[in-house]
């Protein structure tokens, strides 16, 4: 079965930054997949090229088993990061043009839409002006125009970046409903934990390139077991100063210790014990969060 | 082809469906309309009244001829226009006009025409009246009275004319313009009206180019403010949104137009029929079939140079503010020709004229006056023409290349050599 979309040595300098270093990758269909990494390491860029938005300077994009262009665009949905309405429009006017755009009649689109503001509770807001939408009710006009006109495969640039919880979860349930009902989604994010709760599969991005890539359950077990999460009362300086701790990440309720190869937990859990007052004692897969710390590390471009 | 046609109608509906569009689009027709009306209103009222002169002759000698001369001034109905009251100049001519003012003043009299008793005299001759500016009068009064006294004048000379001679010599000449056409046929025209109507649709002309390009401009940088740009790009390339733009706001501007020529069409009927005499009927008529269809065709080339170039400008600001710099050359380039109008209407051929009538940026104005004043030799139409079509091919692809760097660009903005860069692809 042929991919979501392929990437193929992927290139893009911006005068003498480049944005995005060699990229290759295969995202499947059907899944959800996450493009994680810090701010300014080329999320944005990849999924512009992606999309034909912008044009790499070498290397070869195909989405839907078709070289990227404009005759793809139609079977795409996309919310990019800087996303916005026409203010003096009127919401069911933006969305028709939104959904005419992916190539349906205007009638068609309307009626599409129409049904959409109806479940996300905005039907009596169609014919009034976006600007008189508050924050959030725009946001979900935003993401309705993305998925209008069922798309195959769904991009979304940081989509729960300045949501409300509602929001956010109303967002999550719809991204769980299209998937299960065969689209293939890409959603970008520098948020860990969303991350890991949504995706199957990601490609961690630093600086261009790629890092890490493969399925989610894959990538934890490479890391392995050895990760410990230690609660406690008492000063815990010392952890970091035990044999067989590689690094220890301080949460303030918790410490998450990492061990290296071959250490045994038991001897930390000994060595605890001796010193402070333990009131829970965890050995754990590593999060994607302390994956990506370790991965990136200090070396996080911040654009 | 599709996604196109959609950006098109987006881009009509949302502004012909505004009530500003249609305020500032019939604010123009309409006061055209009103003030035919007022003046066809006026002009029958006036025309059809018998007005009284008294005449005041200090020599005596004027007033047989000079009635008899305006005479010739019928109304509409083909009566005397005039009616002429002799009143003997007793107590001088000052006295005798103060005494008669009250019936001016009264409106029994139009006005009181004094005559000195020095016939040579630039200052000899003075007419007092409620209103002195109705030009039609006072321009019948001069003429009857010259020929009266010129009459005289000659009398006095012992140049033994008979009065029959007389006559002849006083013959009026009238000096009547004709434009010649390429068919051969010459057509009367006046240098007023020709310029009248040159002037009413070059101001058309710089205020739709420039109204229009600056929409454009408008409506990219909206775009870029309210992040939309890079919703659009999911769906279209750069290319899409900007010619569907270009065209939807172009159509608007065709839409105007059109309502424009309906007007001037309507006009040119009513005011034909009910006053064919006045001065600004010559100037609608100067308003030829052909006229229009040069008028269109210098519109559209200008408008799509124009606009283009506008559209890289708005595509590489983020804001008005911004712009401001970038738009002013561009603006310029309207200008210049507008406010050298009346230069290139009276030089029509002149080297200055031919020249910038085939400089692209101002070719679609300065060729469009010469057409309207005269027929320049088809070559140079054809060449003007010719050049903005390759000028409109290249600008509209490099602005293209610019457009589509520009408009994912925020921050600070590009200077003009990048911009210059990124245009040569």
């Amino acid at each position: 079965m042929d991919s979501a979309v392929s990437l193929r040595n992927l290139v893009k300098t911006f005068g003498t930054h480049r944005a995005v270093d060699g990229v290759s990758l295969e995202i499947p269909r059907g899944i959800i997949f996450g493009l994680i990494g810090p701010n300014g390491a080329g999320k944005t860029t990849t999924i512009r090229m992606i999309l034909d938005i912008i044009r790499p300077d070498s290397g070869e994009v195909v989405v839907l088993g078709t070289p990227s262009g404009e005759q793809v665009k139609a079977r795409v949905g996309y919310l990019p990061e800087e996303r916005g309405l026409y203010r003096k429009t009127k919401v069911l006017e933006m969305l028709e043009y939104q959904g005419s755009l992916r190539g349906a009649s205007p009638a068609v689109a309307r009626k599409e839409a129409s049904a959409w503001l109806d479940r996300l509770e905005l039907a009596d807001w169609k014919a009034r002006k976006v600007e008189d939408l508050s924050k959030g009710m725009q946001q979900k006009v935003q993401f309705i125009g993305a998925v209008l006109g069922k798309p195959e495969l769904l991009i979304l640039d940081e989509p729960f970046s300045g949501l409300d919880p509602v929001n956010q979860n109303t967002f999550k349930d719809l991204m769980l409903e299209l998937n299960r009902n065969g689209a293939s989604i890409i959603f970008s994010t520098h948020q860990m934990d969303t991350a890991e709760k949504l995706c199957k599969e990601i490609a961690l991005i630093n600086m261009g390139k790629i890092v890490l890539n493969g399925s989610l359950s894959q990538i934890k077990s490479r890391f392995g077991k050895n990760s410990v999460m230690v609660e406690f009362d008492g000063d815990g300086a010392f952890l970091q100063t035990l044999p067989g701790v590689a690094r220890v990440d301080d949460y303030g309720r918790y410490r998450e210790v990492r061990l290296q190869d071959g250490a045994d937990p038991q001897a930390l859990l000994r060595a605890a014990v001796e010193r402070v007052t333990v009131r829970r004692f965890e050995i754990m897969e590593p999060t994607l969060h302390n994956i990506f710390i370790e991965k990136v590390g200090g070396h996080a471009t911040h654009a | 082809m599709h996604k196109l046609m959609m950006v098109i109608r987006r881009e009509y509906l949302e502004r012909v469906r505004k009530r500003s569009f249609w305020l500032g689009t019939m604010l123009l027709p309409l006061l055209l309309l009103g003030l035919v009306l007022v003046q066809v209103l006026l002009t029958d009222v006036e025309s059809g009244k018998v007005r009284t002169i008294v005449l005041v002759d200090a020599t005596g000698k004027l007033s047989e001829s000079f009635q008899l001369k305006l005479a010739e001034e019928k109304t509409k109905e083909g009566k005397p226009a005039y009616r002429v009251e002799v009143v003997a100049p007793e107590g001088g001519v000052e006295a005798t006009r103060k005494r008669l003012e009250p019936r001016v003043l009264s409106g029994e009299v139009f006005g009181i025409l004094t005559v000195g008793d020095k016939l040579e005299s630039d200052a000899n001759f003075n007419f007092y009246a409620r209103s002195v500016g109705n030009i039609f009068a006072q321009k019948a009064l001069q003429r009857a009275l010259k020929e009266a006294v010129v009459g005289v004048r000659l009398e006095q000379s012992h140049l033994n004319v008979s009065s029959e001679e007389l006559n002849k010599l006083l013959a009026p000449v009238e000096l009547e313009s004709f434009e010649i056409k390429e068919q051969g046929n010459a057509r009367k025209r006046g240098f007023d009206e020709a310029y009248l109507g040159t002037f009413a649709f070059v101001m058309i002309l710089y205020m739709a180019l420039l109204l229009y390009g600056v929409a454009v401009m408008r409506g990219i940088l909206e775009e870029k403010s309210n992040r939309i740009m890079e919703v659009l790009l999911g769906s279209l390339t750069p290319d899409q949104l900007m010619t569907g733009k270009i065209l939807g706001i172009g159509l608007v501007g065709l839409t105007q137009m059109a309502i424009y020529a309906v007007t001037v069409g309507v006009l040119r009927v009513y005011a034909g029929l009910a006053v064919p005499q006045a001065s600004w009927i010559g100037a609608l008529e100067s308003i030829s079939a052909s006229k229009l269809a040069y008028f269109f065709v210098f519109f559209i080339l200008g408008y799509f140079l124009y606009t283009s170039l506008f559209a890289a400008v708005g595509a590489v600001c983020n804001s008005e503010q911004e712009a401001q710099n970038l738009q002013t050359p561009l603006i310029m380039c309207l200008v210049i020709p507008m406010v050298l109008t009346f230069f290139f209407v009276t030089n029509p051929d002149s080297p200055a004229a031919v020249v910038a009538s085939m400089i692209p940026l101002f070719a679609p104005m300065v060729m469009f006056m010469r057409i309207t004043v005269l027929t320049p030799p088809f070559w140079q139409i054809a060449l003007s023409i010719g050049l903005l079509l390759v000028t409109n091919y290249i600008f509209f692809r490099a602005v293209g290349r610019v457009f589509r760097i520009g408009i994912l660009m925020y921050g600070k903005r590009p200077t003009v050599p990048e911009i210059l860069k990124w245009a040569r692809g």
